[in-house]
């Protein structure tokens, strides 16, 4: 059976939230969503790759890296990681 | 038997960096500039080479390739049939930096000329197409020279890739003598699109989008390695190369980069940190201390592995190019105790340690007139005495060409 995608993306937002504290260890997790960008939570461009290689790891979605260069903030990560194949 | 006298190899003869006068350290351009200190340990840099205003993409690769022409006899000389700059630090939209190049090293001229730009990619671009025309046979014992050659053009605006910016120039001499490197031709792995990852829209800057670029090179290591295992029967990435050397714009992608192709393959936690300590780091000491060398990069992280002393025997290493725009190849070739020995021949460790090392102000002041280095303009006098203290400062050094002005147009030079 499919799973409702409401499920799916709540999900993925626990998922974001789970890698960004293990990359970030000291970051808020009630901080990591919404309209804020990686950027705004400390995150430098390594650990920004780190974060997203661990995310398409973790969740199996099919993308090239690229694919998250123009996501602006973490509701728009967190809705491609919920809709994108595996 | 070694890998010099195999028949029908061809691969890199001869190899040496120029990394300019000067240097920076990491630390006291964070502090100048007031960047966060924490990001340090993700860059992975100790220090940059800083350019002199007497120095440019001219006298860089001149004075990276002279001790390898000096080297060679008369007759090895005159079997230099192709020479090709790559840089992204052209001095005219017209005529060629090789000109120049190929004036202050006294070839022959009975010589192909060719300047190459595709961002960081265009060294190897060069060296691919080089070492095929080289194997094609139409003109045996032939030598091809390809010079990535490069100066820093960025400022307080590039925020974190200023002080992963490089100064300098890698030179390759390829042939059918491959002492340093025996490339596995036909072993390739290729992965180019367009994307505005980075470009130098004027002679004055660089634009840089950190985020793609970024990405851009992970989706190209990934998919040039593909391409390459798709030509090669039974690869594994984790088991049949000895050494890995990659484009190292700062060492902390590389670090990246090499985690998530790990990991890829099934591989992580402490059993990844062994694996890069043992493959990759020996590579990424050099350009620890330079910055982005661009295309000269994967090269000087050639020299950097060889010269650290793991290298006693065969082994094959595995090399990633890769230039903004975007462009990439994975390849590989074998070196032993001969490369290793070549290229120690050269001093590249004791170049690198007798830069002179400057103030965050003495960067300032050389950096003002840096920024005019490429912007062409019909006259202009270099006046060398400003710098001559920092120049009193760097060690012990070989002789080398200076750039004094522009005449007319004309870009001029002196040894000294």
């Amino acid at each position: 059976m499919t799973q409702a995608p409401i499920d799916v993306r709540a999900h993925t937002a626990e998922l974001v939230k789970e890698v960004v504290t293990e990359i970030l260890p000291g970051v808020d997790r009630d901080l990591i969503g919404g309209s804020r960008h990686l950027k705004d939570l400390g995150a430098d461009s390594v650990d920004r790759v780190e974060i997203i290689a661990a995310l398409l790891d973790r969740t199996g979605v099919d993308a090239p890296m690229s694919a998250f260069s123009d996501l602006p903030d973490i509701d728009s990560l967190v809705d491609f990681l919920s809709g994108a194949p595996r | 038997m070694s890998t010099t006298d195999t028949p029908g190899a061809y691969g890199i003869e001869a190899l040496n960096v120029w990394c300019g006068l000067a240097r920076l350290s990491a630390a006291d351009l964070f502090a100048g500039r007031g960047l966060d200190p924490d990001r340090i340990d993700n860059l992975m840099m100790s220090e940059r080479s800083i350019g002199l205003p007497i120095e440019d993409p001219v006298t860089n690769a001149v004075n990276a390739a002279r001790p390898i022409v000096d080297a060679l006899t008369p007759e090895e000389r005159d079997r230099i049939e192709l020479v090709v700059t790559s840089t992204e630090s052209g001095v005219d939209y017209s005529k060629s930096l090789t000109s120049y190049v190929h004036k202050h090293l006294g070839l022959n001229r009975h010589c192909r000329l060719l300047e190459v730009k595709q961002a960081c990619f265009g060294a190897t671009a060069a060296v691919q197409t080089a070492l095929g025309y080289l194997a094609s046979g139409i003109s045996p014992g032939a030598k091809a020279l390809v010079i990535a050659t490069d100066v820093a053009v960025v400022d307080e605006k590039a925020e974190y890739s200023e002080p992963a910016a490089g100064h300098g120039a890698a030179a390759v001499l390829l042939s059918d003598r491959p002492r340093v490197l025996t490339m596995d031709l036909g072993a390739f792995g290729n992965y180019s699109y367009e994307t505005l990852d980075s470009a130098r829209p004027s002679p004055r800057f660089d634009i840089a989008d950190v985020d793609r670029s970024l990405f851009a090179y992970l989706d190209c290591l990934k998919n040039s390695y593909a391409d390459y295992a798709s030509r090669v029967t039974d690869v594994d990435f984790t088991r049949d190369f000895d050494h890995l050397v990659m484009h190292t714009p700062f060492a902390g992608l590389v670090r990246a980069g090499h985690r998530k192709m790990m990991r890829e393959q099934g591989a992580a936690g402490a059993t990844v940190d062994a694996d890069f300590a043992r493959r990759v780091a020996p590579s990424l000491v050099y350009p620890g201390t330079v910055g982005n060398l661009c295309s000269g990069s994967v090269y000087l992280a050639l020299a950097s592995l060889l010269d650290s002393g793991v290298v006693t025997s065969p082994r094959r290493v595995g090399l990633f190019s890769y230039g903004s725009g975007c462009s990439s190849e994975f390849f590989s070739g074998i070196v032993d105790e001969q490369s290793a020995a070549a290229v120690a021949e050269l001093g590249i460790g004791k170049h690198l340690e007798a830069r002179a090392r400057i103030t965050f102000e003495e960067y300032l002041a050389v950096l003002e007139h840096n920024l005019e280095c490429l912007v062409p303009v019909e006259n202009r006098t270099v006046d060398p005495e400003p710098w001559e203290p920092l120049l009193a400062r760097a060690g012990d050094r070989p002789e080398i060409l200076t750039f004094t002005g522009v005449r007319d147009y004309h870009r001029q030079y002196a040894w000294r």
